[in-house]
C-alpha cells in the first residue's frame, strides 16, 4: 500500500473532530455509569455485541448472497428491469425487518387497542404480493420488449447490491 | 479473509459509495441526536431553563421528526455497513496500535448504532424484551454513538475529502478512480478479483474467487482490462464498456437505497404527519382512534385511577404559598373555559391535533392570588409511574393556551384521556401532559 498522504488542514481538523469525539464518548460513557445500575450494563453488553455479530454473521452473508444472485441474474436482464428488481427486492427485506417485529411485539401483547391497531400480518403479505406482482411484471414486460427489440443486443447489465 | 474480500469487491464497495451513504447517514444521526437531546432536556430541564411555547406543534414536529429520521436509518445504515464491507474482513486485521484503536472505535460506532436503532424502533412498539432501562440507555448511547462517529469523520478525513465531488471520484468513462494515497480499505471495482497490483494474484484469480466473479459476471478472463495484445482502440472500447458497467451499478443500487428509504418512511409517517395518514400502512398508531378520536397510551387502568378518578368527591387542589383552595369539576367550569387547538405529541412518534375546553393555568393560578410566572408541580391520581408528578415552568403557567382541560374534541373528557382533568400545554411531550390530576402546588 502506497504511503497515505495528509494534508495538514486535514490533520488540524483530524485531531479536533477525534478529541472531541473521545470527550463525547467519554460523556456518553458517565451517562451510562451514573444513570444505569451495573447489573443492567451486563444485559447492555451482551445486546451491543449481539447486535454487531448478527449483524456481520447473518445479515451481511445473507444480503451478500442476494446481490451476487441479482448479479448474476442480472447478466441477461435489460438494465431498467434489473434496476426495478432490486430496488423492489430491498424494499421488500427492509420492510420485512421494520414489520416483522412489529408483528412479534402485537403478538406479545399491547397495553391497549390503539397501540399497534392493524393486522400487521395481512398487510406485510399485501404489500410483499404487491413487490412480487411489480417483479414479475417488469420481467415480462423486458423479456417481451426484448424479444421484439431481438436485433439490438441485450446490453450485460451488472449491479450488485 | 484475503478471498473473501475479493470477493466483495464492486462498483458499490469503493470510498465514493462509502463517503455518499455516510453522508445521508451522518445527518441522519445528528437529525436523531438533536431531536433526542431536545426532548431529553424538556423532561429533565436543568434548573435554568427555558423552553419555546410557538409553535404549539414545535415538539410534535422534532419528535416526528426524530422518529423518522430514526426509521429512515434502518436502510441507510444497512447500505453503509453493506459498502464498507471489505474493510472488515482486511488483511492483515490490525496494522498498528492506532489502527486498532481506529478498528475499535468503529467497533464501539457500529454496536451503538445497531442497538439505538433496534431497540428505538422496538420502544414504538412498546415492547422491550432487553435486560437494560431503555431510556437512559437510550440517552447514553446517543453520545457513544455521535462520539464514536466524530472519531470516525476525523480518522476517515482524508478519504472524506477526496471523494466528497462526484468529478474527483470518476474519470471520464464513469469509473471509479481509486487513489492509494488517501488510504482507503476497500477494494478497487476496476480490478476485477480484487488484483490489487499484488505478486501472485494470477493464481487467486482461478480460484474459488475467480469462479465466482466469472459465475456471476461472466467475464472469459479475469485478467486485466486492457492485455498486452489489445490494440488501443479495443482498449478503450473496454474502458467504456466497463465505465457504463459500474455506473449502471450505482444507480441501481442508489435506486435500491432510496426505495427502501422513501418506501419504509412513507408507509409510517402518517402517525405523525397528515400529509402521510393517507399511507399509514404499518405505523404503530393510527390517528383518530381511540376515545374522544384520540389514540391513548396509558390507560385508567393500568394507572390504577379507575376509582379515584370517577369518585364524587374529586377535587382539584391548587396550592399557592399564602391561599390554597379546592375546586370540583364545576367548579372549575364556571371559572370560564377556554378553547384551544393543541396537538398531542408521544415520546414514541404519534401525535396528532386536538381540541380542548378547559380553565386555562394562569385564571386557576390568579384565582389563589398568585402571578402566574411561577413554577408549578402537578401531581396525578396514579399510584405508581415516573410521570405521577411533573413540574412545569413559568414559560407554560403563563401561556394563555396551557389549559386544565375538561373536554376534549367536543366532548367530556374521557377516562382514558385524563378524565376528570388533565394538563395540556403547548410545544412538551405527551408524558408531561398529565392525566386525572389531583393537585397543582406553586414550588417557587
Amino acid at each position: 500500500m502506497s504511503a497515505v498522504v495528509v494534508d495538514n488542514r486535514v490533520r488540524t481538523a483530524r485531531i479536533v473532530l477525534v478529541v472531541l469525539g473521545v470527550l463525547v464518548l467519554a460523556f456518553g460513557a458517565w451517562v451510562l455509569v451514573t444513570t444505569v445500575r451495573p447489573n443492567r450494563i451486563g444485559g447492555l453488553a451482551t445486546w451491543l455485541l449481539g447486535a454487531v455479530v448478527l449483524h456481520d454473521a447473518i445479515l451481511s452473508p445473507f444480503v451478500l448472497a442476494v446481490g451476487m444472485g441479482l448479479r448474476r441474474a442480472g447478466r441477461s436482464l435489460r438494465t431498467w428491469v434489473l434496476v426495478v428488481v432490486q430496488a423492489a427486492v430491498v424494499l421488500g427485506s427492509v420492510l420485512a425487518l421494520v414489520v416483522l417485529p412489529e408483528i412479534a411485539a402485537k403478538a406479545h401483547g399491547t397495553k391497549n387497542d390503539t397501540v399497534l391497531p392493524f393486522d400487521y400480518t395481512t398487510r406485510l403479505l399485501v404489500v410483499e404480493g404487491v413487490l412480487v406482482a411489480v417483479v414479475v411484471i417488469a420481467l415480462v414486460v423486458g423479456a417481451v420488449t426484448a424479444r421484439r427489440r431481438s436485433d439490438q443486443p441485450v446490453v450485460a447489465g451488472t449491479t450488485s447490491l | 479473509m484475503r478471498h473473501t474480500r475479493d470477493a466483495l469487491a464492486s462498483p458499490n464497495r469503493t470510498a465514493r459509495s462509502a463517503v455518499v451513504t455516510g453522508r445521508l447517514l451522518g445527518i441522519a444521526f445528528l437529525v436523531c441526536f438533536l431531536t433526542g437531546v431536545y426532548s431529553h432536556l424538556l423532561q429533565e430541564p436543568l434548573g435554568w431553563m427555558r423552553f419555546p411555547t410557538r409553535p404549539v406543534q414545535l415538539y410534535q414536529f422534532t419528535q416526528g421528526l426524530h422518529i423518522t429520521a430514526g426509521i429512515a436509518i434502518i436502510p441507510l445504515l444497512l447500505a453503509k455497513l453493506n459498502v464498507v464491507m471489505p474493510a472488515l474482513v482486511q488483511t492483515p486485521p490490525v496494522r498498528s496500535v492506532l489502527h486498532l484503536l481506529e478498528r475499535a472505535s468503529i467497533a464501539v460506532f457500529v454496536a451503538s448504532a445497531l442497538v439505538q436503532v433496534v431497540t428505538g424502533l422496538l420502544n414504538t412498539y412498546q415492547w422491550y424484551p432487553w435486560p437494560f432501562p431503555f431510556k437512559q440507555v437510550h440517552n447514553a448511547l446517543a453520545y457513544v454513538l455521535i462520539g464514536s462517529l466524530l472519531i470516525h469523520i476525523g480518522t476517515k478525513l482524508q478519504i472524506i475529502t477526496r471523494y466528497w465531488r462526484k468529478r474527483d471520484s470518476f474519470d471520464a468513462q464513469g469509473r471509479f478512480v481509486a487513489d492509494a494515497t488517501v488510504g482507503s480499505e476497500l477494494p478497487d471495482p476496476n480490478d476485477p478479483a480484487g488484483q490489487e497490483a499484488r505478486p501472485g494474484s494470477a493464481s487467486s484469480s482461478g480460484g474459488f474467487v475467480g469462479r465466482l466473479h466469472r459465475w456471476i459476471d461472466g467475464t472469459p478472463s479475469p485478467g486485466p482490462i486492457a492485455p498486452a495484445t489489445d490494440t488501443v482502440p479495443v482498449t478503450r472500447t473496454g474502458a467504456s464498456a466497463d465505465g457504463r458497467r459500474q455506473r449502471v451499478a450505482r444507480r441501481g443500487f442508489i435506486a435500491g437505497v432510496t426505495a427502501a428509504t422513501a418506501g419504509v418512511v412513507a408507509l409510517t409517517v402518517g402517525q405523525s404527519s397528515a400529509v402521510g395518514e393517507p399511507f399509514n400502512v404499518f405505523g404503530p398508531r393510527k390517528r383518530h382512534l381511540g376515545q374522544n378520536g384520540l389514540p391513548v397510551n396509558r390507560t385508567a387502568r393500568a394507572a390504577g385511577v379507575l376509582a379515584t378518578a370517577t369518585a364524587a368527591d374529586w377535587a382539584l387542589t391548587v396550592a399557592g404559598p399564602s391561599v390554597s383552595r379546592t375546586f370540583s369539576r364545576a367548579e372549575l367550569t364556571a371559572l370560564g373555559q377556554t378553547e384551544e387547538r393543541l396537538p398531542i405529541a408521544c415520546v414514541e412518534g404519534w401525535s396528532q391535533m386536538a381540541t380542548w375546553k378547559g380553565v386555562r393555568m394562569r385564571d386557576l393560578l390568579a384565582a389563589v392570588q398568585v402571578d402566574p410566572d411561577v413554577h408549578v408541580r402537578v401531581t396525578s391520581l396514579e399510584r405508581h409511574g415516573g410521570y405521577r408528578i411533573m413540574e412545569m415552568g413559568p414559560e407554560y403557567t403563563a401561556d394563555p393556551t396551557t389549559l386544565i382541560a375538561l373536554e376534549l374534541n367536543g366532548e367530556k373528557l374521557d377516562l382514558e384521556h385524563g378524565f376528570p382533568a388533565r394538563i395540556i400545554a403547548p410545544g412538551r411531550p405527551g408524558v408531561l401532559q398529565t392525566k386525572w390530576i389531583e393537585r397543582i402546588e406553586v414550588i417557587a
